[in-house]
Order: structure tokens, then sequence, then C-alpha cells
């Protein structure tokens, strides 16, 4: 018996996850910070704003830019639960890490609060305060009292971190002889047996080989049901899908949108896959040509293209994943008999490269038209195509090589459905099961 | 906004913190709360600290402990044989000259290392300070002690010395550590303080060296305490190292104290200095902390 996979609810998590509502461990409000990107007037400004701080002159009110700063972050506001794990997506330079050394009280706000309560742990850097010369062993005495802990509570877990990082003998040797996977792994496994409250994760999610992640991952999973609560930033779409239920976008430190990760990371990367926002403004997804003269007419005349769905209506933007057709209409002066279409597509991101070139002539079907006005259809039964902006140059051919019209350049948008930032084309798939074998 | 609990933990660092963009000082009494349970907290801290940076010191090098001793033993054989050959014209010094001339430069050395201890530690730890939050105070503690660490090992040569050269004690030397510890209070007041700008401009570590050079020879280090006459004279004489570190050196020998009263304002200066060094180390650290790179 064929079994379909039963299809979720909006929220996306079985119901043993359910948020915890009580406790709020982290409020941020209104939290901005400013940079300088000169670095002898960045030192300059160290010193003035010490000497700021000294005096009692620094207020909550920091709001001047001094030559050459600019605000890294703006206005960032919101609530983390108990339990609760908190993707933080944007490009780089978003502001993302600022956010999460506010929220670990290495650098004051300019302007807001943030309100801790609870333990903070920052996965920043691994196995930072980590000295080459010194065993495995000492080192971890060293990094764990830098996490917050006392002695006996290293003495306590000293067994399940060495067994965890997975180093084997090694523990004995000099840091400096590790792999830089052997000194991440352990770095990793200090930091996650420290227990903190809150969890900051800045792309350090899992590291090492296969099964390694995959035991990050349980314990990661381990620390969110006893309650641990995390804010998460990885440039991997898939890890915060699965770990985290809602995400904040920002973009050049800007407060974007908080919400279902999975709605915030389509609008992301649609940001993302989008150059300039002028240029996508000025796809309607459809273009007109000027009629030739008589004289200067080959035989057949392109007239428009436009892209519509299977129901005929015009799309603006293509969708990935769903059937579209492109319109193209001509105007032929004369009959011709073996009319072909050459369609090149070629991806607007990078440099203009070829995705996908297909032709009537390949494929062995052809045309033979009367004269008059007609409208030549390609039936792209699902599109392809992933998310982003794409040049298609069209030719109409008699027989193989003699072109008759070309456009030589038709932009036009691709638009996704769901995450597609991993995949460089889309897929058409179901997902099933057949029962091998009843136990009972 | 919330609702003010605090979990209850016995790792001494609190853990209901609201982060304000606004000065400290403007709250001073919870500013001080906090700096002395950062304090408090701090102290297992800085000993796994302390004893990380002493091991990996000495690991990597053949000599080892040796290296604390070997700068007052080649100050003393310098000036030993430069005033022996009547090049330099230095008065009668109550100890056998070689004797003091050591003796006076492993406290002199001992209260360099405590100036740029602080600033080497902070400097040394940038990656730390940048990615990770832990009480800043372990920093100077461990600096602290590892400045009392080397001095111990300066202690083995002193004591030797005493032997060597026969010379005699009294009671008071039980005292000479007290002193001792007052010299390294106004060292390390003064390395605090430098601390937070020294991460932030090189100069500051350049210029340290340079002037305590030129001090040494405003200090009687290789020479007796002048009588007080003359510009020079005056100088060392308003110099707030000379008396504590001539308080140690008479402790340790003679038992009398020629210049208690100095002693006593140098004293206060030094710890009211490590007091206000303090609070400004506490309070810098976060904007030196934001200008480095992370």
């Amino acid at each position: 018996m064929v079994s379909a996979f039963q299809k979720k609810s909006a929220s996306g998590y079985s119901s043993t996850e359910q948020p915890q509502q009580e406790d709020v461990v982290l409020s941020v409000n209104g939290v901005s910070k400013k940079f300088c990107r000169d670095l002898k007037k960045s030192l300059m400004y160290g010193v003035q704003d010490i000497a700021s701080e000294l005096f009692g002159v620094r207020g909550s009110e920091n709001d001047n830019l001094r030559k050459k700063e600019f605000w890294a972050l703006q206005d960032v506001s919101f609530e983390l639960r108990r339990g609760e794990a908190l993707g933080l997506i944007g490009k780089n330079g978003s502001g993302k890490s600022t956010l999460l050394r506010v929220i670990a009280g290495l650098i004051k706000p300019d302007k807001g609060t943030v309100e801790v309560i609870g333990r903070v742990a920052p996965l920043i850097a691994l196995g930072a305060g980590f000295n080459p010369v010194l065993t495995g062993r000492e080192n971890i005495y060293a990094n764990m009292s830098i996490l917050g802990l006392a002695k006996e509570e290293i003495d306590d877990r000293f067994d399940e971190v060495v067994e965890f990082a997975e180093i084997g003998e090694a523990i004995d040797s000099p840091v400096q002889t590790y792999s830089s996977g052997m000194a991440a792994r352990l770095g990793f496994s200090c930091a996650i047996h420290t227990e903190p409250d809150i969890l900051l994760i800045d792309e350090v999610l899992a590291v090492g080989d296969i099964n390694f992640k995959q035991k990050c991952f349980r314990r990661l999973h381990e620390l969110i049901q006893k309650g641990t609560s995390f804010i998460l930033v990885s440039h991997n779409s898939q890890s915060i899908l699965n770990v985290c239920r809602n995400s904040l976008y920002l973009i050049k430190g800007n407060f974007i949108e908080i919400g279902e990760t999975r709605k915030v990371l389509t609008k992301y990367e649609e940001q993302l896959f989008n150059l300039d926002r002028k240029l996508s403004h000025a796809f309607s997804g459809a273009a007109e040509y000027a009629e030739k003269k008589e004289s200067e007419s080959l035989g057949l005349d392109i007239l428009s293209v436009e892209f519509r769905d299977s129901e005929g209506e015009r799309l603006q933007s293509v969708v990935s994943g769903e059937e579209a057709r492109l319109y193209l209409r001509c105007k032929l002066t004369r009959e011709i008999e073996n009319i072909n279409i050459s369609l090149i597509f070629k991806e607007v991101l990078g440099q203009n490269d070829l995705v996908l070139h297909i032709s009537s002539y390949n494929d062995r079907v052809s045309l033979a038209l009367p004269k008059g006005v007609h409208s030549l259809q390609v039936v792209l039964p699902y599109v392809c195509l992933r998310p982003g902006i794409y040049n298609l140059d069209v030719t109409v051919k008699e027989d193989s090589m003699y072109d008759m019209d070309k456009v030589p350049s038709f932009m036009f948008k691709v638009v996704g459905k769901e995450s597609m930032n991993r995949c460089l084309f889309y897929q058409p798939r179901h997902w099933l099961s057949t029962v091998e074998e009843c136990r009972k | 906004m919330l609702n003010g609990k605090t979990r209850q933990y016995n790792r001494g660092i609190r853990y209901h913190v609201i982060h304000r963009p606004e000065s400290k000082m403007r709250q001073p009494a919870k500013l001080f709360r906090e700096m002395w349970q950062d304090l408090l907290g701090c102290r297992g801290l800085a000993w796994q600290l302390m004893k990380r940076d002493i091991y990996a010191q000495y690991r990597q090098s053949l000599l080892g402990l040796v290296w604390a001793i070997i700068p007052p033993i080649v100050a003393a054989a310098g000036f030993t044989f430069a005033a022996n050959s009547k090049v330099l014209n230095i008065g009668e010094t109550e100890l056998p000259y070689a004797a003091y001339v050591m003796f006076s430069m492993a406290l002199w050395q001992t209260f360099v290392e405590s100036i740029t201890m602080p600033m080497q530690q902070v400097t040394k730890a940038k990656q730390m300070l940048a990615k990770i939050s832990f009480p800043r105070e372990a920093l100077i503690l461990s600096g602290i002690g590892q400045v009392l660490f080397n001095f111990g090992c300066k202690l083995l040569l002193i004591v030797g010395m005493f032997l060597w050269f026969q010379i005699p004690v009294t009671a008071s030397v039980f005292l000479a550590p007290v002193a001792l510890i007052h010299l390294i209070v106004l060292g390390a007041a003064i390395g605090t303080f430098l601390a937070p700008l020294g991460a932030l401009y090189n100069d500051v570590s350049k210029l340290v060296p340079l002037v305590m050079n030129a001090l040494v020879f405003f200090t009687p280090v290789v020479y007796p305490v002048p009588s007080g006459e003359g510009a020079f004279g005056t100088i060392v004489r308003l110099n707030p190292i000379t008396p504590l570190l001539v308080t140690t050196r008479e402790l340790a020998t003679t038992g009398g104290v020629s210049q208690p009263v100095e002693f006593w304002l140098a004293s206060i200066l030094g710890f009211i200095g490590l007091l206000l060094a303090w609070l400004i180390y506490k309070l810098a650290i976060p904007y030196t902390v934001e200008r480095l790179s992370s």
C-alpha cells in the first residue's frame, strides 16, 4: 500500500514542540549601534567615548553620526522566550554579528536596551582562550573557566567533554598539533557543555564530519528540549529551517521582519537573487517590438514576447515549479515551411552564464505557417529555473541556419514558492511510502 | 518588559542584566556593587588563566624559570664592574655594592613588570575579549599573580645572595613583603590605567619601556639615596617609587625605615590609584573591545 507523507500545518512543527509561553528570557528594545569605517578616526572616537563614559556625559540617545560613522544596527526590537530558537537572517554586513555581540554584553548599544535573564554563552568563536602550547586537557580547563564554569563544575563535565570531542589520545598533545577540525571540535564540545540559558550561535553550528555534525544537532535538540533558548545565525537556510520556528530579517542593520522562518526565508531569498531593485521594477513580463517595413522583413517578424500562465493570463514574473507559456506574436509576410525557434536562457546573477538552451530544431519539431499574424507558444509544463533574473535570447529561423528575426535580450524574473537557496534548479517531486513488511 | 525574576546560581556572577547605552557613572552605587561582585566571582578564572600562562611560558623554553633571575644578575655585574673601575662615581651603599644592585634591580624589575603586565594581558587576550563575555578583572588579577610568581623566582636569587654575602637580617624582614605589595600596587595602578588605551594605540606599549629606562636613574636603584639637595636630589625625593623601593630594601636588611612619611603617602597614592584605575578599566574596556577587530 502506497501512502503519501502527511501535509503538515503551517507552523511546520509537530505537537511536541509547543513554544513555552511563560518566561521571556531576552528582551531587545530599539537597539542601535554605530561603527566607524576609518581606523584612525575609529580609535579616536573610542577615546572620546571612554572619556564621555568616565565623566558621566554619555546618555541614552547617542543620535549623531560623527564623520565616517554609519549605523550597523538601527532600532531593532524583539523578544525571546525560554526554549525558543530564533534565526537571524541577512546578507553579509547586515548587522547580525553586531546584534549578537550587543546581546552578549560585549559592546554597549548606542540607543535602546537589552534585558537578559539567565546565562548567555556566545558561540562566536570556538576555542578562544586556547593556548597552542598547552595540551587539550589543560585547555579544556582554561576554556571552560572563561565560559563561566567553576572548577568543580568542569571536573564534573570533563569526561563528557573529552568523549564528545572525539579527539582520542591526542587530548594530551599540545593544541598546536591539532588539525583545525580537531581544535574546532574541542572548542565546540567545551561550549556545548556549559549549559547556558541562552546560546548565541554565530555561523559555527556544526563542525567536523557528518557523524559529528549529527551529534551536534542531536545535542542542540536536547538543549532545546531542556529549555535553552537559541539565536542562530547561519547562511545555511536548511539549518535555520530545521532548528528555528521564527526568524528575524535584517537589511543593513535595519529590522525588516520577524515571523515564521519559511516566510522570512522566502523574502530573504527573493532579495538575495535580486541584483538591483530598479531593474526588477522594469519587468512587466512582456515586450513589444515595432513592425518592420515590408522591404526589410526576412519573412517573419516578432511583434511581442510575453509569458503567460496555463490559463492564458499574463505573468508578471514566472513562478518556479509551475507551468508557464512563452507567447511569441509573429507576423509572417510569406508562407514558411520549416520554422524553428531557439531559446537561450542566461542567468543575470554572476557572469550572465548560459543555463538553458532549447530549440525546436533539436527536438525535431517544426512549424509550417501561412502568411498572417500568428501566436507561437512554447509550453513549459514545470519551469525548472531557480528564482532570479534571466535574459532570454529568442531566435526564429527558417530551417536551421537562416535567421529571420531575433529578440536579443528579453529580461524576466523568476520567483519561487519555497526555499530554493540550495538548489540550482527546480525538481518536481512526490513523497510516498510503501508497506514492505507489517509488524504488530 | 520582563518581570524582574532572577535565577539563583552559585557561580557568583549576576544573571539578570540590562545593557544600556548611558554611562554607568550615572548609577554609581550599582556600578560599585557590580565591580565588587565581578572581583569576587573572577578569582577561579584568574587562577586558571594564571596557571595557563605560566605553564605555557615555561613549557616552550629550555632555561625556564632561570629567565626570571638573569636580568638582575646581569645588571649587577655590569654596574659593579663599572663602579670598581672608577668609571662611575657612586657613593657608599649600606650593603656590598653587587648585592645592593642585585636586590634593588630585582625590586625595580618587579615594579616595571607590574606596570606592563596589565597592558600585555589585555593585548594578548584581544580575541577572547571580543568574543566571550567574562569578568575583565580576571585578566588584571591573573597578571598580578604572574608578577608575584616571577618575584618568587627572584626571591631564590635574593636569598642566595644574602647567604653569599652573609648579610645580616633583622626581624623586620617579615614586614618587607608588605612594603613590596605596596610597590606592586602602585605599579599595577599605573598599568591598569594604561591598559585600555594601550590596546587601542600601540604608542603606549612603546612609550612605557622608554620612560621606565629613564626613571631607573631617578630612583635609588644603582646608587644610594641622595641627600635631597640640588635639582637631582629633589627629583629623586619627589619620585613616589623611591620611598616604596627604599623601604622594602631597608626592611629586608638594615631594619630601620628612613622615609616613613613618604612611604605612607606613596602607598596611599598607590591604593587610591589602583581603585581609580580599576574603575576606569571597567568602564573603558567595552569601548576598547568594540574598536578591536573581531
